[in-house]
Order: C-alpha cells, then sequence, then structure tokens
C-alpha cells in the first residue's frame, strides 16, 4: 500500500511545505520557481477543462442511454456542444486556408451573441420574479429575529433605488433612506459578514494542516 | 411537521403567484413608455474609483478584469461600459481580460463598442488580452511578467512591444486594477493581486455580492465598490452618459416598491389573521 498512501501522502506534504516556505523566502530563485510552478498549474488547467467537458458529456450520455426523466434535455446539451466545437473548428479552418475579411459572417460568434447570451440573460433576468413571489411568501414578522431582517430588507431595498431619494426630498432630506442602508450595509451587515470570513478562514487554515499533516485522506479516495 | 396544505390553498398560491408575476412585469415595463424622472445621487464608493481613474495621466496603463458572462450582463454590462467610456475619455490605456471563458464574448462586444466611439485602436490605445485558464496562478504569473502569462492578445498580435503596452511588464506597474465580478473573483484579485503587488484595487459587482465586499472597502483593500445596476448608474452619471443602467434604475425602482409593498402587505394579512380570536398564524 506504500504507493497508494505513503508516496502520495509525502508528496503532499513535500508540495505544501514548498508553496509555504517559498512565499516567505525573497531570493530570485524562489520567484523563478513560483513563475514555474503557477505555469505548469496553469497548463493543468487547461487539461482540466477537457476533463470537466468528458465528464459532462459522459454524464449526459449516462442519462440518454438509460432514458432517465427529463433525458431530451440531454440530447440538447450534444447537440449544443456539437454546434459550438463545429462552429469553432470550421472558423480556424477557415482562417488557416485563406484571408478572413474583417466583419466577415463568424458562426461562433451568431451562436454566442444570439443563442448564448440571450438565453443566458434571460435566465438571469427571470430570477425577479422568482424573488418578487418568494418576498411575498415568505418574510413574515414572526418574532423579533425575523421582523428585524424584514425591516432591514425593506430599508436596503427601498434605499438602494432613487425614488427614495425623491420621498426623502419630499419630507425635506434626500439622504434619509440611502443613508439609512449604507449604516446597515456598513455595520451590523460588515460586522457579521467579517465574522463569517475569519471563521471560514480558520477552517480553511485548519483544514489545510490536516490535509498536509495526513490528518485528512480522503482526496486520497478508496473510503476510510 | 404541520398538516400538507389542501388542493385549495394550492390553487390559491399558484393563482396568487401568476398575479405577482404580472404586476412585476408591469413594473418593469412601465419605465419603457413614460420617464419617471428620479433623480439620484452617485454614491461615495463610487465616487472614490471615478475619481481614482480621473488622477491617472493620460496613456497610463489600467487594467480591467471583466470576470462574468451573459447571466450576469445586465449589470456589468452598462458598469463595464461606463468604466471604458471613462478610461477612453481620459486617453487611458485599458488592458482587459477576463477570468471567465464565457466572459470573452460579452468583453469582446463592451471594448469594441466603447473604442468605436473614440476611434481607439487595439494594441496602440488598448490591449484585450481576453481568457486564460489559472485563475489565482495566472494572476501570479502576471505579477511576474505580463507578456510571460499572455504573448498574445485576443487578435493575435504579440504583446511584447505593443504601444498600449510601453512600461509595462507585470502588474508591478499597473497603478489601479478594476475587476467586475459574477464570482469569487474580487477576492481572488485582492488576496493575489492587490496584496502582492501593491497596486489600487476596485471592484464592480452583481448586487447580490456586493455585501460581502464591505469589509474589504473598510480594511482599505478596496479602493471603492460598484454595486448592482445602482453602481453602474452612479458611473454613468459621473461620466455624464446615461445609458442602460440609468433608464434600469427605473424600472428597478418600481419593481423595490412593487416588494416592499407585497411585503408589508402580506405581513398586514398575517397579524390580522394573528389577532383573530379563533386562528392561528
Amino acid at each position: 500500500m506504500w504507493y497508494k498512501l505513503t508516496i502520495p501522502l509525502v508528496m503532499c506534504f513535500a508540495m505544501g511545505l514548498v508553496a509555504f516556505v517559498h512565499e516567505f523566502v525573497p531570493h530570485p530563485w524562489a520567484a523563478a520557481f513560483r513563475e514555474e510552478m503557477t505555469t505548469w498549474f496553469r497548463i493543468m488547467g487547461g487539461f482540466a477543462m477537457f476533463i470537466g467537458l468528458y465528464a459532462l458529456l459522459h454524464l449526459h450520455v449516462t442519462r440518454i442511454r438509460r432514458q432517465q426523466a427529463g433525458w431530451a434535455y440531454s440530447a440538447f446539451v450534444f447537440l449544443g456542444a456539437v454546434l459550438t466545437i463545429g462552429a469553432g473548428v470550421f472558423e480556424e479552418i477557415r482562417a488557416a486556408v485563406r484571408d478572413v475579411p474583417e466583419g466577415a459572417f463568424s458562426p461562433f460568434d451568431w451562436l454566442y451573441d444570439y443563442v448564448q447570451v440571450p438565453c443566458q440573460a434571460t435566465i438571469f433576468s427571470i430570477l425577479a420574479f422568482f424573488m418578487a413571489s418568494a418576498a411575498f411568501r415568505t418574510f413574515r414578522a414572526r418574532n423579533v429575529g425575523a421582523a428585524l431582517l424584514l425591516v432591514s430588507a425593506v430599508v436596503v431595498m427601498f434605499g438602494r433605488v432613487p425614488i427614495s431619494e425623491e420621498v426623502g426630498r419630499m419630507l425635506g432630506a434626500w439622504d434619509t433612506f440611502p443613508r439609512a442602508a449604507d449604516w446597515l450595509m456598513e455595520y451590523p451587515n460588515m460586522a457579521v459578514k467579517r465574522a463569517i470570513f475569519l471563521g471560514i478562514s480558520l477552517g480553511a487554515i485548519s483544514q489545510s494542516l490536516r490535509v498536509l499533516f495526513g490528518i485528512e485522506r480522503s482526496y486520497l479516495g478508496g473510503g476510510s | 411537521m404541520g398538516a400538507p396544505p389542501t388542493q385549495a390553498a394550492l390553487r390559491r398560491l399558484a393563482v396568487t403567484r401568476r398575479i405577482i408575476y404580472l404586476l412585476v412585469a408591469v413594473a418593469v415595463a412601465v419605465p419603457s413608455f413614460c420617464d419617471l424622472g428620479c433623480e439620484f445621487k452617485p454614491s461615495p464608493w463610487v465616487e472614490k474609483i471615478f475619481k481614482k481613474v480621473e488622477s491617472l495621466k493620460p496613456g497610463s496603463p489600467i487594467l480591467l478584469s471583466f470576470d462574468f458572462d451573459p447571466a450576469a450582463m445586465e449589470e456589468l454590462y452598462p458598469m463595464g461600459l461606463a468604466l471604458l467610456r471613462h478610461c477612453f475619455q481620459n486617453d487611458l490605456h485599458p488592458i482587459l481580460m477576463t477570468h471567465w471563458p464565457g466572459g470573452v464574448g460579452i468583453s469582446k462586444q463592451i471594448i469594441e463598442k466603447a473604442a468605436k466611439e473614440r476611434d481607439k485602436l487595439p494594441g496602440r490605445d488598448y490591449v484585450f488580452l481576453a481568457f486564460k485558464p489559472g485563475y489565482s496562478n495566472l494572476v501570479l504569473n502576471m505579477g511576474e511578467s505580463l507578456q510571460g502569462a499572455f504573448s498574445r492578445d485576443f487578435y493575435n498580435q504579440p504583446t511584447a512591444g505593443m504601444p498600449a503596452l510601453e512600461g509595462v511588464r507585470s502588474l508591478k506597474d499597473i497603478s489601479l486594477v478594476v475587476g467586475l465580478a459574477a464570482g469569487a473573483t474580487t477576492e481572488m484579485w485582492i488576496a493575489y493581486g492587490r496584496d502582492r503587488f501593491g497596486f489600487d484595487l476596485g471592484a464592480g459587482c452583481t448586487a447580490v455580492i456586493t455585501p460581502d465586499l464591505y469589509p474589504f472597502l473598510n480594511s482599505g483593500q478596496l479602493i471603492g465598490v460598484l454595486g448592482g445596476l445602482r453602481g453602474a448608474a452612479d458611473y454613468e452619471k459621473l461620466v455624464k452618459r446615461a445609458d442602460r443602467a440609468t433608464k434600469g434604475m427605473q424600472a428597478q425602482s418600481l419593481t423595490h416598491v412593487l416588494i416592499i409593498l407585497l411585503i408589508l402587505g402580506a405581513n398586514a394579512h398575517y397579524l390580522w389573521r394573528r389577532t383573530r380570536p379563533n386562528e392561528k398564524g
């Protein structure tokens, strides 16, 4: 088992130690090493994209083969992938064999501009409808905590839009609501966010140390 | 566990939901037909980024990282366009890149639109580096050598010797970076870019991410933030060029007011039901 357990653990510890130490060494060797390492990480990142593509297609092939519920959507994934990859490959070949004038029709750009952009923008925009419905159904002043959350949400929502400044002008001070919203964001919100970030960071440090010292071994796979 | 909802309750919920969707649609559509004319003042955090860009001398490089895809374009497209217009207006040399593969097309649209308005040329007046994988490692590489990390630009021209990159060898030679993010790239720019290489960092992000950035504003790690569509509208106001974000503020104003009224109405109904003698809330 040493090649399945001991070697990966030693490699992990050694690389973690090197990555940690070279951060504190201002020697040019350390800078050169860092540049070399980050270049290799990026190269591996490029290959990871292929692995991601393979995993995605494999998942959808399985769904189609088993005819799981909604398998027809998986066919669309293939259609989209084939069309987009085909358009990209076509353009590369076209550019290689002849000069393409500026402004020439680009099927890849067409797919991006007229399929991907409207689809993604539409799906994100639909959130406004869901959020309005969810806010109506779930924001209830059931107790003091919920009432505080409700009031904060209303103040921030109102203070963030120009109409609050118009209402403020009518009341004599245009910035009443924006200032109240800013106060909520800059004090209570910031304090809570900072506490959450500190907690996450401490957790990440302890988890990293567990991995470095071989206490946490789940990344090796194979259960316990 | 409470009792499962009855058929009648589910039907009522479906009808209510449809009415809400219709109301939101009306609230979004109304400003397209009539101008509500709401005036607003830019927020101080937006003004700080504007003033920093203003303080740069003509020809100075400014790195813009458009880390979003079309899903976030309603908020970040106008923000990016306003920033680029400001850069070109002041004859700065923007260097544009993205950490998101899906962001290349949208970044290209924005920079080509802004460049066309002022007859700016790639390589001479601006650089479009587009996408490379690597995320934080790419930023570390750029901190060592920009030309090493991006040997060619989007238009396949070598970055070495490019007039717009004159005097820029790495991130250490750039005094301002503004990252527009629909994800966690702002934190990455802080940890792997700003804190190591010493440039000023401004952020632009979708409204939902903005609250996460306040600790970094308070600590001075961010000089300012453009938050959501309002941040974009504020910047449009500062560059004196009202566009789609300013227009969008009217729809957003109405929608926010509608949601507030819905919440207040629902709570009034809830409290009324709770105070009725024979019903529980």
